[in-house]
């Protein structure tokens, strides 16, 4: 297992290392290069000149790489043009909250899809399986900031028991402190989640129930909820395993609409004014911790994986 | 007899899908005493494993029981609630499936799994208890190092034994009757006969009665008291085991035994077949359901059914459902016996040559690992396979019959060695000669529907072999595709269909049309008869030696199956882990084999005739097949040779023909004596 894990560490070391360089041709392809992002139209020539000979710009591709790996490997990402301060600081300031959004509504959402996805697979083709799947479906096409906002106007305006906007702390303990107003961001983010894994859940069940497996624990004289709970539920969350790692990525950008909206100050909203403002280093430090992010997932699922599924474990 | 420990009677059952309902059984009435072993046989569909199902209530989704009893120890379990099915299941009655790789939950270990229905049933043993029953169990059942292998996970564990495992947990309650449908059917065939071997000794020792569910002859034969053939959801015939097959009554079982390729006169003679297929069971057919294919069938037989009666000079211990019955008097010869067909011409000059034939594949971890070993397919072969002939290749599973196979037909490169064509390498021919080279040599898959694209029809995936190679104009092409289905026995018609549209046996009639469109001089048929039913298999046998008298045609037929092997092939090869290890005429392979391994296989086989074990000196097989990807230095069979010396580990035994120039023999000490007459 060690061993395992040590591989698949190496890899992602791999793969990040790919990241870093396409978020490093990303950089040198934007329009005018980063001086006139940074300078604007009305920067002379001179001055242009002057702030690439600054930044090392005016040097060889591979030179400027080995310049940027370096600077990365010391925390420096560069400096946000907009809020003065450096991306590092910013992110590190940010990806917690995010991280906090993100495994609050995961975690929430796992556990209301599996049991679910269950109920739904033991009813299936009854009136409540239908129903959930209905619901299911209507919460998978809402576009999450429409839910949102009917979140907002029920529990914020209507019924007045919920605050509309995140807490606005600096730390994440100072986030878990407000937790009323985490509420309505981590449940709004949670429901589309659900809406998905329920459905996976539901299939896996089924396709599992179909094994030959099962009908060898019914004919030892077990229970359908034990043969559920004992048999069923492990092999289900297989496949669950491998979505939740390469939903990851996706969940990040689910934050940024529920951060913009409830004003969550968090790394999508973040990313959400740097856009506006083509606050470039931003957007790419950003970029970056996404794709780490994304290998991260998978990394993730691997582990999962090896955990839930010992053929796994002895092929690797 | 005692008071019956199960009785069914006049049971029903429905299969209801969205479609239709099939009346899986039709009224079915069987008994079964204490420490009695009873087999059910029949071809698939003819609901010997509903019949199984439906004792522990395990239906499949859409299957209910719409009439009769199944009493169990005075309560009617057909009609019983789930909390007392769940009590008598894995409890008073064990259950054994087919197949141990899909019947094993993947991630539960093996001890959790063992002691799972102690857990369930004896709740009064602690944890630790458990535990150590069931390593006892295993133990029982014969698993080597059961306390490492308690915390193994299946698929850690070979074919065999999983099974043992499963048996152990059907066993660990020590269950009064255990049911085990097609227990052998996924194993090999020496794994096969040590898993038989098991359960009978268990039966013994536990004093179980056992419902043994097989398609399988030659299993039934050896293994239960009483045997119940089953027919269309029906009981066709019901006897004591010898009284079966020494005197069938129904012309159903007259006729499956007659399909038997053991049962043929000789290799040169066609085999019985049964015409047409069972009944749809959506419909209730009237009458006999045997009927429609009967050549005995009267009016009466169409019109009215045949009750399952007492026979007329032995009583209750035989019974069948016939109006026109074998006469009481008949032999087995008597059975309608087809024409004899010519006898083969001489072989011809060789046709393809094996020349130290090598085939390695890398064992690799992953995308990023290196290659951790190597798996050794085929280990240096060398054959000649004669215009002609049929060459039959046997062994066990992964014995590298199918990558030589594959090799031949040109869709593997071997690691080393030649393929020669009539003395031509096609690995040295131009890319044009190579291309127009393969419509030479065609396949003949096991399972052809799966070898056919499911959304082409069949015309286009005859035709499209001719418009690859170029053959003859498109109306051309038709006309020749007409004539392949004409004969290989399809309707013409059948071009408009879709492969999923036809039934196994004519499926595989139309694998045998498709290799055949290029007109090719060798088909290398892979298990082409191994997912058959016996009836249906006898058709396809008949078939392909039917088309190579006619066509000349030369025919690789590789196959686990001994008997099958036998009937069809004039020369045989015997592999082992990659080797050749015997070959020579059928005949002479069969009577007097010189290597320990054929003569081992040849002994194991369960031949399908209770009276033909007996007085034979039979020494079956010990032991699994080692690893390709480590095979035993020396001789690569030394490790379950029963006469391995120590030159056995050093040397690998040379070719030699010590009986005659044509019966080859890799072995240090090939055997000398005759093996005695048998059926097979």
């Amino acid at each position: 297992m060690t061993g395992f894990l040590v591989k698949r560490f190496l890899q992602a070391l791999v793969v990040l290392f790919l990241v870093s360089v396409i978020v490093f041709t990303l950089l040198h392809l934007l329009p005018g290069g980063p001086a006139r992002a940074i300078l604007g139209p009305k920067g002379t020539p001179q001055q242009i000149e002057h702030f690439n000979h600054q930044q090392g710009y005016d040097r060889s591709l591979p030179e400027q790489y080995l310049m940027y790996l370096k600077r990365l490997f010391t925390g420096d990402l560069g400096e946000s043009f907009k809020l003065n301060s450096p991306v590092f600081d910013l992110l590190k300031q940010r990806l917690p909250k995010t991280l906090l959004l993100t495994v609050l509504s995961t975690a929430l959402a796992v556990i209301i899809a599996v049991p679910l996805g269950l109920l739904q697979a033991v009813r299936r083709g009854k009136a409540s399986d239908y129903a959930l799947t209905g619901l299911a479906f209507l919460l998978y096409a809402t576009p999450v900031f429409f839910l949102g906002l009917i979140m907002i106007i029920l529990f914020a305006q209507v019924l007045p028991i919920l605050p509309a906007e995140a807490p606005q702390g600096e730390s994440v303990g100072e986030l878990l402190g407000d937790f009323t107003g985490l509420v309505l961001p981590v449940v709004t983010m949670a429901f589309g989640i659900v809406a998905m894994f329920s459905r996976y859940m539901r299939s896996a069940v089924l396709d599992n129930l179909t094994e030959e497996y099962v009908r060898t624990a019914m004919a030892k004289g077990q229970s359908s909820r034990r043969i559920m709970v004992r048999h069923v539920l492990r092999n289900a969350l297989i496949p669950l395993a491998t979505l939740l790692g390469l939903y990851l990525p996706t969940l990040f950008s689910g934050a940024l609409v529920v951060e913009s909206m409830f004003n969550y100050p968090g790394m999508g909203l973040l990313f959400w004014n740097a856009a506006q403002g083509s606050d470039f280093p931003v957007l790419l430090g950003v970029t970056l911790v996404v794709g780490v992010a994304t290998v991260v997932g998978s990394l993730l699922t691997d582990i999962l994986y090896a955990v839930l599924d010992p053929r796994i474990r002895s092929v690797a | 007899m005692t008071e019956p420990l199960l009785r069914i009677e006049d049971l029903r059952v429905d299969i209801a899908s969205r479609e239709r309902t099939v009346h899986a059984l039709d009224g079915i009435s069987l008994e079964l005493a204490p420490g009695e072993a009873l087999g059910i046989v029949g071809e698939s569909g003819c609901g010997k494993t509903m019949t199984a199902l439906s004792v522990l209530g395990l239906l499949p989704p859409g299957g209910a029981v719409t009439g009769g009893r199944v009493m169990f120890d005075g309560r009617d379990l057909a009609a019983a609630p789930a909390p007392v099915l769940q009590d008598v299941r894995g409890n008073s009655i064990g259950m054994v499936f087919q197949d141990p790789l899909t019947s094993l939950n993947p991630t539960m270990t093996v001890g959790a799994q063992v002691a799972e229905p102690l857990v369930l049933h004896r709740p009064e043993l602690s944890r630790k208890e458990a535990w150590t029953r069931a390593e006892e169990m295993l133990r029982l059942v014969g698993m080597p190092q059961p306390a490492e292998r308690m915390k193994a996970y299946p698929h850690q564990l070979s074919g065999g034994m999983r099974q043992r495992v499963a048996i152990a947990m059907a066993l660990v309650c020590e269950p009064k009757l255990l049911i085990a449908d097609e227990p052998t059917t996924a194993l090999d065939v020496t794994t096969q006969h040590q898993i038989l071997e098991l359960i009978d000794g268990l039966r013994e020792r536990l004093g179980m009665a056992m419902i043994l569910v097989t398609h399988d002859l030659g299993v039934i034969a050896n293994r239960v008291d009483r045997v119940a053939v089953m027919y269309a959801g029906k009981v066709a015939e019901e006897s004591d085991v010898r009284g079966l097959f020494a005197r069938p009554r129904h012309r159903y079982t007259e006729a499956l035994f007659a399909s038997l390729p053991e049962r043929a006169a000789d290799s040169g003679s066609a085999l019985h077949t049964i015409p047409g297929l069972p009944p749809n069971l959506a419909a209730r057919p009237t009458g006999c359901r045997f009927a429609p294919r009967c050549t005995f069938a009267t009016d009466e037989c169409r019109t009215r059914e045949p009750r399952l009666a007492d026979d007329d000079v032995r009583g209750g211990e035989h019974r069948f459902a016939c109006f026109h019955p074998v006469p009481d008097d008949a032999s087995e010869a008597e059975v309608v016996v087809p024409p004899a067909v010519p006898a083969p011409r001489a072989p011809g000059d060789v046709l393809v040559a094996l020349d130290s034939l090598v085939k390695e594949f890398p064992l690799k971890g992953g995308a990023f690992s290196r290659r951790r070993g190597t798996v050794s397919a085929v280990g240096g072969v060398s054959l000649e396979i004669r215009r002609g002939e049929t060459f039959g290749m046997v062994g066990e599973s992964g014995c590298g019959k199918t990558t030589l196979g594959r090799i031949v037909a040109g869709l593997e490169e071997p690691t080393a060695g030649v393929v020669r064509f009539e003395g031509h390498d096609p690995a040295r021919m131009s890319r044009a000669e190579r291309r127009a080279h393969r419509r030479r040599v065609q396949l003949m898959f096991q399972d052809s529907t799966a070898a056919m694209d499911p959304r082409m029809r069949v015309g286009e995936i005859l035709r499209e072999p001719l418009v690859i190679q170029g053959v003859g104009s498109r109306a051309d092409q038709e006309k020749l595709i007409a004539e392949l289905l004409d004969a290989v026995g399809l309707p013409r018609g059948a071009v408009r269909r879709y492969p999923h549209e036809f039934s196994g046996g004519q499926r595989q009639r139309l694998g045998l049309a498709r290799a055949l469109t290029l007109s090719p001089d060798l088909v290398v048929a892979d298990e082409p008869v191994s997912a058959l039913d016996v009836s249906v298999q006898a058709q396809i046998l008949n078939l392909m030696r039917e088309l190579q008298r006619e066509r000349g045609l030369t025919y690789l037929f590789i196959s686990h199956d001994l008997a099958v092997v036998r009937h069809l092939a004039d020369t045989v090869g015997v592999m082992y882990l990659g080797k050749l290890v015997e070959s020579g005429p059928a005949e002479q392979v069969y009577a007097q084999p010189l290597h320990p391994y054929t003569r081992g296989l040849l002994d194991t086989v369960n031949l399908p005739d209770p009276r033909a074990a007996e007085g034979l000196d039979r020494t079956p097989l010990e032991g699994e097949t080692p690893s390709a990807a480590k095979p035993p230095s020396g001789c690569r069979f030394r490790t379950r040779c029963p006469m391995a010396q120590e030159v056995c580990a050093t040397t690998e035994p040379p070719v030699s023909t010590p009986n005659s120039a044509g019966h080859q023999v890799a072995c240090h000490f090939p055997l000398s004596a005759p093996r005695l007459a048998s059926a097979v």
